[in-house]
C-alpha cells in the first residue's frame, strides 16, 4: 500500500517533469498585445489599480525590478505590473517574470508562459537579463505571498537575497517595486510552514507554505493550490528610483528592503479602507 | 471610437499655431500626459516621433506616434505606431470674429476582439474628458 511518503514522491516527479525549460521564444508579444484590453479592464475596473513611478526604470537594456509579492497563488500585484510595463514601454520590450515551478507547470495556467513567465531560478534568470530583457522577480515568493493579512504592509522576503547576486553577476541595477492591497484579496491566516514540514512538501515540492486562509469561493481554503477568487482589492504600485549592486550582498539588501518598505509604508498610509483603498 | 471635442480660443491661428506645432509645449497644456518624448531626430513636422503615454484608467496608455499630416497653421495629425491603433488630430480654422476654433479629434481602437472593444467603450468618458481638459488648458495658455 502506498504511504504517504509515496504519494508526495510522485506527485514531486509529477511537478518536476512538467517544469518547462526556459525557451524566452516563448514570450508572445502579439498574444499579448491582444491581451491588454482584458486585463486593462480588470485592472482599472475591478483593482481600481493605480500604477506610479514607471518612468523610474532605465528606457532599455536589461534591469531587475524587485517586488514585494500578495495575494497568495492569485497575485493581483503581477498581473497589473505586467500590464503597465507592456502598456508603458510597448510589449516590443522584452519582458519575463520568474514564478514558482507550481504556477509554470500548471496545465491552466500555459498561457503565462506567452507573457514571459518563466520557472524561478538562477539559470532562467541569467538567460533572460543576458538577453538584454527586463526581469522581475519576487524573493518573498511563496513565504511573504502567504503571509497572514494584519502583516500585509509588511515587506518580508525571510532572508532571501539571491537576488543580490543575481544583478552583480548580470552587471545590472535593481529597481524595487513595492505595491499593497493584494494581501487584502482574501483574508491570509497562516503561512501553514509547520503543515508544508508535516507532509514534507518543503522537501519534496520546494513548498516552503501550505497556507490557511479564507478566500472566495471555498471558504476555508487550504494550499490554495486551486486559486481562489480575489476580492475587489485597490492595487496601488509604486516604481522606485534604481539601486546601484556596489557593495556587499547585505548592504545593497538593506537599500533595497528599506526603499520598498519606504515605499509601501507611503502606499499604506493614503488608505483609508482594507479592500476598498 | 472616435471621440472629437472643440473650443473658441481669443487669439489668431499663428498664435495658437506657435504652441500646437511645438513638441516642447504639449507637456504644459495635455491633460493626464504621463509620457511624452521626441523619439526622432527630427524634432517637429511629417515624419516627427514622439512616444506618448496618457492616463486612461489603471495605467498609462499610448505608444510610439508619428506626425503624417503638419499644414501650417492649419491642421497636425498622427497615427500610432506601437500601442494601441490612434489617429489623432488638431485642426485650427478662423471664426467670423477673428478668433479661432479649434478641434481636437482621436480615433482609437484596442486590439484583442470583443474585450478591446468593450475597453474602447469604457474608455471613451475618460478620453473624452481628456480632450476637453486639454483644449481648456491650450486655451488658457494661449489666452494668458
Amino acid at each position: 500500500m502506498a504511504t504517504l511518503g509515496d504519494i508526495m514522491e510522485w506527485t514531486r516527479r509529477q511537478v518536476v517533469s512538467r517544469v518547462p525549460k526556459a525557451d524566452l521564444d516563448q514570450r508572445d508579444p502579439d498574444y499579448i498585445r491582444d491581451q491588454l484590453p482584458g486585463t486593462w479592464l480588470l485592472a482599472s475596473l475591478y483593482f481600481r489599480a493605480d500604477v506610479q513611478g514607471l518612468d523610474r526604470i532605465p528606457a532599455e537594456g536589461p534591469v531587475l525590478l524587485v517586488g514585494n509579492h500578495s495575494g497568495g497563488n492569485v497575485p493581483p500585484d503581477t498581473f497589473v505590473f505586467t500590464l503597465a510595463f507592456c502598456s508603458y514601454f510597448g510589449v516590443e520590450r522584452p519582458f519575463y517574470q520568474l514564478a514558482h515551478n507550481l504556477v509554470v507547470s500548471a496545465p491552466p495556467l500555459r498561457g503565462l508562459r506567452k507573457f514571459g513567465t518563466v520557472a524561478a531560478n538562477h539559470e532562467n534568470a541569467r538567460l533572460a537579463l543576458d538577453s538584454g530583457a527586463a526581469l522581475l522577480v519576487y524573493p518573498g515568493g511563496d513565504y511573504e505571498v502567504f503571509r497572514p493579512s494584519w502583516e500585509r504592509h509588511k515587506v518580508d522576503f525571510g532572508g532571501r537575497m539571491g537576488y543580490v547576486q543575481l544583478a552583480r553577476d548580470a552587471g545590472v541595477s535593481i529597481v524595487p517595486v513595492a505595491s499593497v492591497g493584494g494581501q487584502e484579496s482574501a483574508l491570509f491566516l497562516n503561512r501553514g510552514q509547520w503543515l508544508a514540514k508535516l507532509l514534507r512538501a518543503d522537501k519534496l515540492l520546494r513548498l516552503k507554505s501550505i497556507p490557511i486562509s479564507l478566500a472566495l469561493p471555498w471558504g476555508l481554503n487550504i494550499s490554495d493550490l486551486a486559486g481562489h477568487i480575489p476580492l475587489p482589492t485597490k492595487i496601488a504600485i509604486e516604481v522606485q528610483e534604481p539601486i546601484d549592486v556596489d557593495g556587499d550582498d547585505q548592504a545593497v539588501h538593506d537599500k533595497v528592503m528599506a526603499s520598498l518598505q519606504g515605499g509601501v509604508d507611503r502606499l499604506a498610509g493614503k488608505r483609508r479602507f482594507p479592500v476598498f483603498g | 471610437m472616435r471621440v472629437e471635442r472643440r473650443c473658441v480660443i481669443n487669439a489668431d491661428r499663428a498664435t495658437v499655431w506657435k504652441i500646437v506645432s511645438d513638441p516642447d509645449c504639449y507637456p504644459s497644456f495635455m491633460t493626464n500626459l504621463e509620457r511624452w518624448e521626441t523619439s526622432s531626430d527630427q524634432r517637429y513636422g511629417v515624419g516627427a516621433r514622439y512616444t506618448v503615454h496618457w492616463k486612461i484608467g489603471s495605467v498609462p496608455v499610448g505608444g510610439l506616434i508619428e506626425v503624417v499630416e503638419f499644414d501650417d497653421c492649419r491642421d497636425v495629425a498622427w497615427v500610432g505606431i506601437t500601442g494601441v491603433n490612434l489617429r489623432g488630430r488638431i485642426r485650427l480654422r478662423d471664426t467670423s470674429q477673428g478668433q479661432t476654433r479649434v478641434t481636437f479629434r482621436l480615433s482609437y481602437q484596442a486590439p484583442g476582439g470583443i474585450l478591446g472593444y468593450i475597453a474602447d467603450r469604457i474608455a471613451v468618458r475618460q478620453v473624452g474628458r481628456t480632450l476637453a481638459d486639454t483644449l481648456k488648458s491650450l486655451k488658457r495658455l494661449v489666452e494668458s
